[in-house]
C-alpha cells in the first residue's frame, strides 16, 4: 500500500471515529503543551529578566530584601520596599563614582475605560537617557504635573498627548492621606519591549506632590480671616477650608512649593550608573563599609542569578511532574490503541482475507497514530506559541 | 478449473479434521456447497482462497498451485485471482460505497487508475447502486450492502469467486435478487463460482452441488470427506 493510500484510509478512519480521535489528540496535545509552554515561558522570562538586570549596573536602597529592592527598581510593579531618601542620591553624587537616578514608585494611575491603571514612576530626565527611551509623540516632561506614558500604557488606556491621567490614592478610606493628582500627558514613549512600556513617568517632584510633601493652594493674606487660624509676621496657619490644588496648571504652577529638607524627601531606590568597572567597585566598597548599617547596594545581575536558581529548581519540579504525566498518558494511549485494535479486529481480519499483509495493517494503524501525533504536536506547538505571546509578562507578575 | 487431491487440514488444539480425497470444479461452473454447520464448508473456501494452508495435499486453481505458495504469493493470488463474498458482508464502515469497492486496490498495490474506477462505476451501476457511490455503507440496507460486497469481489475481474453464505442474513426476496445478480454477473464475467449455502431452495440455480453431509466420518464427527 502506497503512503498516499495509507494516508487516505487513515484519514477516513480518523474522520469516522472523530470523537475518539479528538479526545486522543487533546490528551496528547495537553501533555505536550504543558512542559513546552513552561519551557518557552521560562526561557522568555529568563531572557527578559537577565537583559533588564544586565542593563542596570547598581541599585541602592534601604536595608532589607535584595530581591525585593532589585525587582522593585527594575519592574516597578512589586510592593515597594521600605523607602529611602534623596540623601542617598546626594551621597552617590558626592562620591563622584556614579550617576544617581532616583526612582519613586508608590502609586498607580486610576483605571481608565475599564482598564487597570499603571505604575507611576517618579524619576529624573537622566532615566530616559540611561534606558535609551525615546518619544514616539508629544514632548518630554517640562513642568510639574507633566507625564510621559509608556507605549503599552498609551495603547491600553487609549491616551495620548493632551489627555489627562489621575493618580489613585493608596487608601480610599484615609481622608487625611494623599489626594489624587490630575496629570497632563505630554508625550508617549516608543516601545522599548521592557517594563518601561507599562509605566507612567513623572518627575520625582511631581511624585512628592502626590505624596503631599509638595502642594499648591490659593494665596493667603492676613485679611483672609475665615481661612486663617493663626498668623504672625513669620508664619501663617491655614484652616481646613484652604483646599490644595489637585491639578497643576500654568496658572497655579507658581503656587506649588515643598515643605521640609529635600534630603529627607522619600524615594524607593536609586539606580547608580558608574562610568566604568573601577568606579562600580569603589561604590560597592563604600556601601559595604561606610553605609553598611543604613543602606544596601546590590548588583541586579547577581540578584537575578540567585532568583533564577530558584526558578530552575521550580522548573525541574515541573519537568518531573510533566514527565510522570507524560508517562501516564503514554500508558493510557497504549491501552486505547490496544482496545481500538481489538474493537477493529473484524476489520483487520477482513483486510487480511482480502489480501492485505500484516505489515500493511500495521502501516495503516501506524499512519493513524502518526496523524494523531502530528495533529497533537501541531496543536500543542501552536497553543504553546500563542500562550507564550500573551502570558510572558503575566508569568513574571505572577511569580513576583 | 479447481482441483484438489488428498487434501488434509486440521485446526490446532481442535478435534476438527477435514479430509478431501479429490474435488474438481470445472472453469465457469457454478457450484453450491451444502452441509451441516461445522462440517468444513467455510474451511474449504479458505483453503481454496489461500487464507489457510493445508496440512497435506494439493490445491490447484487454474495453473496456480495454491498449496505451495508463500504467504506473500497467496496474498497476491487472493487479490488478483479470487473474489470473496462473506455472509456478513465485511464492509469497512468508515469508507463510503465506492471506497469499499476500491478497497482491494488501495490495500494491495493494485493499480487505481481511471480504468479501475470506471470498472467500479460500471459494477455499481450493474447492481443498481450508482446513485449511492458517496454514501456511507452504514446507511445502506442489508441487500444493498451485499451488492457492494459483490462489486468489491468482482473489481479485479477474478476467474474464481468464493461466496460464503452470501444470502444467509437476507430475507427471501432480497436473497433471491442477490442470488440472481451473483449468478448473472459471474456468468457474464465467465468466472467460476463456489458458494456455500444452507438454503436448499437455491440449489437448482447451480450447475453442481457438493453435499458435505454424506461424507461425514464417523470417527471424526466434524470431518468432510469428498471423493
Amino acid at each position: 500500500m502506497s503512503f498516499g493510500q495509507s494516508l487516505y484510509l487513515a484519514f477516513r478512519s480518523l474522520w469516522w471515529f472523530r470523537g475518539r480521535a479528538v479526545t486522543v489528540v487533546l490528551c496528547l496535545a495537553l501533555t505536550i503543551w504543558l512542559p513546552l509552554t513552561v519551557r518557552l515561558l521560562l526561557n522568555q522570562f529568563r531572557e527578559q529578566i537577565v537583559q533588564r538586570a544586565d542593563s542596570t549596573p547598581l541599585i541602592v536602597g534601604t536595608l532589607g530584601s535584595q530581591i525585593d529592592l532589585a525587582l522593585h527598581a527594575l519592574y516597578f510593579d512589586t510592593v515597594a520596599p521600605q523607602q529611602t531618601s534623596m540623601a542617598e542620591t546626594r551621597y552617590i553624587d558626592e562620591t563622584g563614582f556614579a550617576l544617581a537616578i532616583p526612582i519613586h514608585v508608590s502609586y498607580r494611575t486610576q483605571s481608565v475605560n475599564n482598564q487597570d491603571g499603571a505604575p507611576i514612576v517618579g524619576t529624573t530626565l537622566d532615566y530616559f537617557e540611561f534606558r535609551h527611551l525615546q518619544l514616539a509623540s508629544g514632548t518630554g516632561m517640562a513642568i510639574l504635573g507633566d507625564c510621559a506614558l509608556g507605549a503599552a500604557v498609551a495603547e491600553r488606556l487609549q491616551l495620548g498627548p493632551g489627555d489627562h491621567v489621575l493618580s489613585a490614592p493608596k487608601n480610599a478610606f484615609n481622608l487625611a492621606g494623599d489626594y489624587p493628582l490630575r496629570m497632563n500627558v505630554v508625550g508617549v514613549l516608543k516601545a522599548a519591549h521592557s517594563p518601561d512600556d507599562n509605566a507612567v513617568f513623572i518627575d520625582v517632584k511631581t511624585a512628592w506632590v502626590i505624596d503631599g510633601i509638595g502642594h499648591g493652594h490659593q494665596g493667603l493674606t492676613h485679611e483672609d480671616k475665615q481661612l486663617l487660624l493663626e498668623a504672625d509676621d513669620n508664619s501663617v496657619t491655614a484652616s481646613a477650608a484652604v483646599l490644595p490644588y489637585t491639578e497643576i496648571t500654568e496658572d497655579n504652577l507658581a503656587s506649588f512649593h515643598f515643605h521640609g529638607d529635600p534630603d529627607t524627601f522619600p524615594i524607593s531606590a536609586v539606580i547608580a550608573v558608574p562610568p566604568a568597572r573601577k568606579e562600580q567597585t569603589l561604590l560597592l566598597g563604600r556601601y559595604a563599609t561606610d553605609r553598611a548599617e543604613t543602606a544596601l547596594c546590590v548588583k541586579p545581575t547577581q540578584v537575578v542569578e540567585d532568583l533564577l536558581s530558584i526558578v530552575f529548581r521550580v522548573e525541574q519540579l515541573i519537568w518531573i511532574s510533566s514527565l510522570l504525566s507524560g508517562l501516564v498518558t503514554a500508558l493510557l494511549l497504549g491501552l486505547v490503541i490496544m482496545l481500538s485494535v481489538r474493537l477493529r479486529a473484524k476489520e483487520i481480519q477482513t483486510m487480511n482475507k482480502l489480501g492485505c499483509s500484516r505489515f500493511t495493517v500495521l502501516k495503516l494503524l501506524g499512519t493513524e497514530i502518526g496523524l494523531l501525533a502530528v495533529l497533537a504536536v501541531a496543536l500543542a506547538t501552536t497553543a504553546a506559541w500563542a500562550t507564550s505571546l500573551v502570558a510572558a509578562d503575566s508569568l513574571r507578575s505572577l511569580m513576583f | 478449473m479447481i482441483s484438489t487431491s488428498e487434501l488434509k487440514f486440521s485446526y490446532p488444539h481442535s478435534d476438527f479434521h477435514l479430509v478431501i480425497d479429490q474435488l474438481t470444479v470445472a472453469a465457469g461452473c457454478a457450484t453450491a456447497v451444502v452441509g451441516p454447520s461445522g462440517s468444513g464448508k467455510t474451511t474449504l473456501l479458505h483453503l481454496l482462497a489461500g487464507i489457510l494452508t493445508p496440512d497435506a495435499g494439493q490445491i490447484v486453481v487454474g495453473d496456480t498451485p495454491v498449496h505451495s505458495l508463500s504467504e506473500a504469493a497467496r496474498r497476491q493470488f487472493r487479490l488478483k485471482q479470487v473474489g470473496l463474498v462473506f455472509q456478513d458482508f465485511e464492509l469497512i464502515e468508515y469508507l463510503n460505497v465506492l471506497d469499499n469497492v476500491l478497497l482491494p486496490c488501495r490495500i494491495g498495490h493494485l493499480s487505481l487508475d481511471t480504468a479501475t474506477r470506471q470498472r467500479a462505476d460500471v459494477l455499481l451501476e450493474r447492481v443498481g447502486l450508482s446513485g449511492h457511490r458517496r454514501k456511507s455503507v452504514t446507511r445502506l440496507s442489508q441487500g444493498e450492502r451485499q451488492r457492494v460486497a459483490i462489486c468489491r469481489a468482482l473489481l479485479s475481474q477474478p476467474p474464481l469467486l468464493l461466496a460464503d453464505e452470501p444470502t444467509g442474513n437476507l430475507d427471501p426476496e432480497t436473497s433471491a435478487h442477490i442470488m440472481r445478480l451473483l449468478l448473472e454477473t459471474v456468468k457474464e464475467a465467465g468466472a467460476t463460482l463456489v458458494m456455500v449455502t444452507h438454503d436448499h431452495s437455491l440449489l437448482q440455480q447451480f450447475d453442481r452441488t457438493v453435499d458435505f453431509a454424506q461424507f461425514l466420518s464417523k470417527d471424526a464427527p466434524l470431518a468432510g470427506e469428498l471423493a
